[in-house]
């Protein structure tokens, strides 16, 4: 029997195209089911633990002892190496 | 006494003179019988027999190499024709800078395939020998993808992973083209693909060089040469070839769209999904896994953090040993015979066809994505879902830049672009699942 080679084609097409759209979209639902399991059980670890050295970010956080200190032992240093 | 000694030594050693002269007199003898005495002007004439000019200029009517007849213009003006497209390429990949990398190998691989009488490329030439190594047993293809794995960072597309459609969109190129082609065989009289030709020649709008190869291994070796060539030719025009596609399928203001910065991913997230991918591989297709598993085996090396010598080794020395290889073993199919054939006009014209149709395929699944969304996607991201990593992202960043230099594309668009290789990937393994 003589094949159709468009015809044939055009069903590969359909096929490999369903395919490929099937194995992402799977992939994009794995993904974000994945992403929401890890964000609830295993969350990334808080900013704060990390000592931040910046006194416009201590500022900006209202951690105004710190700067208090800072500024003061800047102040010191000045004098003495005056 | 000492001298007795020594007298007896001496006495010896002349006993043994002769004999010694009569065994190198008989392999003299031995070593001349096939010599027989010509004169200088003989001597020069069978040295100009053994020269290239001669080979060249008196082609043998009807010679067979490897089971393989070839004409004498193939072995005579078609070499040096291939020598000028392997010089071509040379000039292409140091003067314009053409992915250099593959086509310098390629070409001069090429180059030494053509040379006649020394047979590079045959069964026993060197060529010929990596190419039986690492290209007909499908091996190169797989260590380039580990060495892709190790490379890429697939944060992008996990920090917002529906764009990974715009990579599947772009595969339409794949098998528009193979449509393609069968329309060629069917209203052209002098091109000829079979349904496996086509699918390996579809294959190119995959822009993914190790895809491509792998998959015409399998399908069409024969197309091997001007396939892989079209691939990585394609693959270095792409900032030619994408650019007018993209601005013909968009309005300025959706070019303009801006899009919302992507999440940080976290290290576990990055490690679970090479896993992730694998497993939906090999519940789906598993005639995707060599290709899947090897890209995924390189990804997990690099995200585990814990192996840096062997994704170090993955990313930069492999890589780069088995690029060498591959490229003049698959510049070893460019010998004039196989090159210099109708076919490869087709193939060449069917594979810009393939760029452009994926390179449209994923702007307007971009558009579409848009018109159901709430997050708006920009559309110039999608024409990144061709794979050509990061050719493509690159392309569409500089397209997005040229309307709003504010607006940052790349990140978004390594998400389609690496997801795009995956999206190849599948359609490679639905190809080779078709004439199993």
């Amino acid at each position: 029997m003589e094949v159709n080679l468009i015809v044939e084609t055009l069903k590969f097409l359909v096929l490999g195209m369903s395919t490929v759209f099937m194995f992402l979209a799977l992939m994009v639902v794995v993904l974000e089911l994945q992403a929401k399991i890890i964000m609830k059980y295993f969350p990334p670890p808080k900013e704060n633990s990390l000592v931040s050295n910046s006194t416009q970010e201590l500022f900006q956080k209202g951690n105004f002892s710190v700067v208090a200190a800072i500024a003061a032992s800047i102040r010191s240093y000045k004098k003495k190496s005056k | 006494m000492k001298k007795m000694i020594v007298g007896v030594l001496l006495l010896l050693g002349l006993a043994m003179i002769p004999l010694s002269l009569s065994a190198s007199d008989v392999a003299k003898e031995n070593l001349n019988q096939d010599y027989k005495s010509k004169s200088v002007t003989e001597l020069f004439v069978s040295l100009y027999e053994s020269t290239g000019i001669n080979a060249m200029i008196n082609p043998v009517e009807g010679m067979v190499m490897h089971g393989l007849p070839i004409s004498t213009f193939n072995q005579g003006a078609g070499r040096v024709v291939m020598m000028g497209i392997c010089f071509l390429l040379i000039y292409l990949a140091i003067a314009k800078g053409f992915e250099p990398l593959l086509l310098i190998p390629i070409a001069f691989g090429g180059f030494l395939a053509n040379i006649p009488v020394a047979d590079i490329a045959g069964p026993e030439g060197f060529l010929g020998i990596l190419f039986n190594m690492g290209i007909s047993s499908g091996l190169f293809p797989l260590m380039i993808f580990m060495g892709v794995g190790a490379m890429t960072d697939f944060g992008p597309l996990i920090a917002n992973p529906k764009t990974a459609l715009l990579g599947g969109a772009a595969q339409l190129g794949i098998f528009g083209t193979i449509v393609g082609a069968a329309v060629l065989t069917e209203y052209t009289g002098f091109i000829n693909f079979s349904l496996k030709d086509a699918c390996a020649i579809g294959i190119i709008g995959g822009a993914d060089g190790p895809t491509s190869i792998f998959v015409a291994t399998r399908l069409a070796p024969d197309l091997l040469g001007a396939i892989a060539v079209a691939a990585y030719s394609y693959m270095a025009l792409v900032p030619i070839i994408q650019p007018p596609i993209m601005r013909a399928l968009t309005t300025k203001e959706d070019r303009l769209i801006k899009m919302e910065q992507l999440r940080e991913v976290s290290k576990i997230e990055k490690i679970l999904f090479p896993i992730t991918v694998m497993i939906l591989c090999i519940l789906m297709l598993p005639d995707a896994t060599p290709l899947i598993g090897a890209l995924a085996f390189g990804n997990l090396a690099r995200e585990s953090g814990v192996v840096k010598r062997l994704s170090d080794t993955m990313e930069n020395a492999l890589i780069n040993i088995v690029t060498i290889f591959l490229g003049l073993s698959v510049g070893s199919k460019l010998a004039a015979e196989k090159f210099l054939v109708p076919e490869t006009l087709g193939i060449l014209f069917l594979g810009l066809a393939a760029f452009s149709m994926g390179t449209a395929g994923g702007v307007l699944m971009a558009k579409l994505m848009n018109k159901f969304s709430k997050h708006k996607v920009n559309p110039l991201i999608g024409s990144a879902g061709v794979s050509a990593v990061p050719m493509a992202a690159r392309v569409s960043n500089k397209e997005g830049m040229k309307e709003d230099p504010t607006n940052m594309l790349l990140m978004h668009a390594m998400g389609p672009n690496v997801a795009g290789v995956i999206g190849s990937a599948v359609a490679a393994g639905v190809l080779l699942s078709i004439f199993k």
